[in-house]
């Protein structure tokens, strides 16, 4: 076997040093009854390494795929470009084949990389600091709800409905599991009006709410002011805690920490990661440093070397299960270590410059399809960074639409209430990129044409 | 045989300092050629327009390379050298997974998209599914969580829900030996549980009397990891399967440690109800520097209600998601896995396949008792008799040499090794817990017990100055963890 260096010599070499005969004698503790003969496993036959990649290859070709399609899909996870340079830095087997890195002398390349990463991550948020990951956006988003209740001391938690609705339920999944009001708030948008009742979330408030939470641009893509929020959490003492999905907007748009966040979290699959059919993306987790104390997850801090040598190790592990056990403020142990390798690497390629020309070509290829959209489909009103709900003016509209789409290589967007199960199935959510082109718009123009 | 001199492979070599990205400040370049629409931005969304810039840096390609294959170089990984890290699996990483995940069918589709368009990732993780349950002898398999501790809260969701589902609320004590992962006792309590610890017998082993002292109708589960954290298989697991089952509570199984039973031993059929795997442990995928794994649970047909949504289903001769169902505990990340991952294990197990996966746990089995029986005369050794995947010593005959194992996992840095698990688990004291995997050359297994052995020696000698102040020869030596837990700083902040 390829990946087994012994030798059967080696093996009863081994075995003599040590006085027994065979493997199994090896196993002499497994009581024989739950011991299975070699072989006896319903598995498919060994392959060979061509046969893995013939596997692969034939699965893979099953799919179709982003690389050579117009591509509008989005909802927490989006086509945008991932320079050559990110795959190569995150496939170095010294990133990629590391542990956490708990022996800090030996892993200082991790560290530093954890450590820039967490420096642009916070600079691009607005705020004060970031750990070194979570899992993916919803359940970071659950982690901060849980955050703002050790924080404040209290328990209630209201959730904007325009966030997006996975988030919402993994958030309302873990919140259940123990002692507190969970509400959401601001459901049920009609007609074409997708967006976020501010009025409606800041009404829910109450002395007992240890945070809020609401997405930024919200789950519909639209942009509005926190402001009358930031102001209504103060009165009421508890945390505004913002939630987003696509984290190229903030080279555009007034970042979370602008916004006045004391916790902001969210996606960073935008950040140089591929879709991957839902994994492995990047959870982003940052607050203010006042609540330090209180946060999830794994953090990388500066410290030195007994010679003074500017180094980094991992900080602040009391909050942590390995040493807290289950006064932890998570059980997060394993988080998405390389992926924030892949992240810091994006964002250096990227610098100001290039992230800005990212949301400036996302943002304008939305700019471009509203701008011509015809009269029988409708988009909401209001800012929109790179993603909206287009309405049709009914179910079999907008099927006769992605139909005529799809026939052409155009993933068009997502039926809403595949993701949103409340809503009605005439609107389609829709995301764009840096990877759009102007004649993808043109396509998908002349594809709404059946929709009439 | 090796030529002495170049045994221990840890040298000097050209050692580059690198600064931090933010100071190799000069103007940014046009770093990267972008795709894309020019075209005029909305004045509503203009309104909103970010007023200072975020900072980022930004570097050519050529100086970003560099940058990053310099900080590569300063980090241990398992394609450089023996990774003896106890309770991890740190086995090689296959490159041809590497490979295959990245084929543009499987890492440029999303989620959402329609399924008829992504039966081929569908198909794929549907076998993995099927084959995690057959390898555990837990059928029902959700690949939602995304690590382990994540499939412990899974597994602990579940549980409790079954036991609410059967009126019997009153359920919430978790039972969690003394040795076990600190992951456990963090997953119960964020599950709304209260963990109880149980005292390991003197065996290092879970204590039959302890346990039934402990069992009573209050009981939700028993946590427990088998072969133990202490590198020693549970012989008596039927009978504290039985026990906790005629008190009415479940067996949660945690797959730190399955790399020992792979192929040979299904937990399942040993009276686990539920049981979580660590695919970046036994089944290859890398680590990354803490990150991504997965965690999949496989339960038996009494929590098989109770498993996440969206789950993978086959129909006939398609594949598809199911997004709700009302016993579901209902969604626990915002995909349904983190397929990248996924591939990976499902390449590893189909290289092994149905003749070779038993000997995954027979060669990490061979490879940790040949490295306990070439150093158990000359380290302490807490529990006898034979050890699964791993083996435990501690510093006990060092201590009396002024020697603890922080100096012993130091110093093996300099003799070009990862050091093992250390100071866990937390029932013996000073533990050095060593987990070869199967991927370990016989070879590379003596230079680690010669350097081991050599350390002995030289606390024996009395030559013990080179092992307190080791590692000497990596380009930072012992960091001060004080004083970056105390003043954090977490960010770099310009002068």
């Amino acid at each position: 076997m390829r990946f087994l260096p012994h030798t059967e010599t080696d093996r009863r070499a081994m075995l003599e040093t040590m006085g027994l005969a065979t493997l199994r004698d090896l196993f002499a503790d497994v009581p024989a009854e739950f011991q299975m003969d070699a072989g006896s496993l319903e598995l498919a036959d060994a392959l060979s390494e061509a046969g893995i990649v013939r596997k692969f290859t034939r699965a893979s070709q099953k799919n179709r795929n982003a690389s050579n399609s117009a591509y509008f899909l989005g909802g927490g996870t989006y086509h945008h470009f991932v320079p050559a340079v990110v795959d190569y830095v995150i496939s170095r087997g010294e990133f990629l084949t590391a542990y956490t890195p708990y022996q800090p002398e030996i892993s200082q390349g991790t560290l530093q990389a954890l450590f820039e990463f967490q420096t642009m991550i916070a600079r691009l948020t607005g705020m004060d600091v970031s750990n070194a990951s979570m899992y993916e956006a919803a359940t970071a988003t659950a982690e901060a709800a849980l955050m703002a209740r050790r924080v404040t001391r209290k328990s209630r938690v209201v959730m904007a409905g325009s966030v997006n609705p996975r988030y919402r339920s993994v958030t309302a999944n873990y919140l259940s599991r123990l002692e507190g009001e969970y509400v959401e708030v601001g459901m049920g948008q009609s007609g074409t009006n997708f967006g976020t009742d501010l009025e409606k979330v800041i009404d829910a408030i109450d002395a007992a709410t240890a945070c809020v939470i609401v997405q930024y641009p919200d789950f519909y893509g639209s942009v509005y002011d926190l402001a009358p929020l930031r102001a209504a959490c103060d009165a009421a003492k508890c945390l505004m805690v913002v939630a987003f999905s696509d984290i190229s907007a903030f080279a555009l748009i007034e970042s979370p920490g602008a916004m006045g966040a004391d916790i902001a979290v969210g996606s960073g699959q935008s950040l140089g990661i591929p879709m991957g059919f839902g994994g492995p993306h990047l959870g982003l987790f940052t607050c203010k440093q006042k609540y330090l104390r209180q946060m999830p997850g794994r953090v990388c801090g500066m410290t030195s070397d007994v010679n003074g040598k500017r180094g980094f190790v991992l900080t602040l592990s009391t909050r942590e299960q390995h040493i807290r056990r289950e006064k932890a403020t998570s059980n997060i142990c394993s988080n998405q270590g390389l992926m924030c390798t892949a992240a810091a690497t994006y964002m250096t390629l990227m610098g100001d410059a290039g992230l800005a020309r990212v949301a400036m070509h996302s943002a304008a290829a939305l700019q471009s399809l509203l701008s011509q959209l015809p009269a029988h489909v409708s988009a909401a009103n209001g800012a929109h960074y790179n993603e909206t709900v287009l309405s049709f003016t009914d179910n079999s509209a907008r099927e006769r639409f992605l139909a005529a789409a799809r026939a052409q290589d155009i993933f068009a967007g997502i039926p809403l209430e595949q993701i949103d199960p409340q809503a009605a199935s005439n609107h389609l959510l829709v995301a764009t990129t840096e990877m759009v082109e102007a004649s993808d718009i043109t396509d998908f123009l002349a594809a709404l044409e059946v929709a009439k | 045989m090796i030529n002495p001199d170049y045994k221990y492979s840890a040298t000097n070599g050209i050692q580059h300092e690198e600064p931090l990205l933010f100071e190799h400040a000069h103007e940014a370049p046009e770093s990267i050629s972008l795709p894309g629409v020019d075209g005029p931005l909305s004045d509503a969304l203009l309104a909103f327009a970010r007023k200072t810039p975020a900072n980022i840096p930004g570097l050519s390609e050529p100086e970003t390379v560099r940058h990053f294959v310099r900080l590569s170089q300063w980090n241990h990984g398992i394609e450089t050298g023996f990774y003896p890290l106890g309770s991890c699996t740190m086995k090689y990483n296959p490159r041809v997974n590497e490979q295959v995940v990245r084929l543009p069918g499987l890492a440029h589709i999303h989620p959402d998209q329609p399924e008829d368009t992504a039966q081929g990732a569908l198909e794929l993780l549907y076998e993995t599914q099927q084959w995690l349950g057959e390898i555990s002898g837990l059928p029902y398999v959700t690949l939602q969580p995304a690590a382990g501790a994540h499939g412990e809260l899974v597994g602990l969701m579940m549980i409790k829900v079954y036991h609410d589902a059967r009126g019997e609320s009153n359920r919430r004590k978790v039972l969690v030996p003394d040795s076990a992962h600190g992951t456990n006792p963090a997953s119960a309590a964020l599950c709304g549980m209260q963990t109880v610890e149980l005292k390991s017998g003197t065996d290092g082993r879970i204590d039959l009397d302890e346990l039934k002292a402990h069992l009573d109708e209050n009981t939700a589960a028993l946590m427990m990891t088998n072969p133990n954290t202490a590198g020693a298989f549970e012989s008596d697991i039927k009978e504290i399967c039985q026990l906790v089952h005629d008190a009415g509570g479940m067996v949660y199984g945690d797959g730190a440690n399955l790399n020992a039973l792979v192929g040979v031993a299904r937990p399942g059929d040993m009276g686990i109800d539920c049981l979580h795997i660590n695919v970046h442990k036994t089944f290859s995928t890398p680590h990354g520097g803490g990150g991504p794994g997965a965690g999949p649970v496989a339960v038996n047909e009494a929590l098989a209600p109770y498993l996440p949504v969206p789950r993978i289903v086959n129909n006939g001769d398609s594949y598809a998601l199911v997004h709700s169902d009302e016993n579901s505990i209902g969604p626990v990340l915002g995909s349904a896995g983190q397929t990248g991952v996924l591939l990976r294990a499902n390449a590893y197990i189909s290289a092994f396949g149905r003749q070779h996966l038993h000997q995954i746990a027979e060669d990490a089995v061979l490879n940790a008792n040949y490295v306990l029986h070439r150093l158990k005369d000359r380290y302490h050794v807490p529990f006898e008799g034979l050890c699964k995947h791993e083996c435990l010593l501690t510093d006990e005959l060092q201590h009396s040499h002024g020697v603890k194992t922080l100096d012993i996992a130091k110093r093996l840095i300099d003799l070009g090794f990862h050091p093992m698990t250390v100071y866990f688990p937390l029932i013996v004291h000073g533990a050095m817990l060593i987990e070869p995997t199967e991927t370990e050359s016989r070879e590379t297994l003596d230079a680690f017990c010669d350097a081991m052995l050599e350390i002995a020696d030289q606390c024996e000698a009395g030559d013990t100055g080179i092992l307190h102040e080791a590692p000497v020869k990596p380009f930072r030596r012992r960091l001060d963890e004080t004083q970056a837990a105390r003043n954090p700083i977490l960010t770099w902040k310009e002068q």
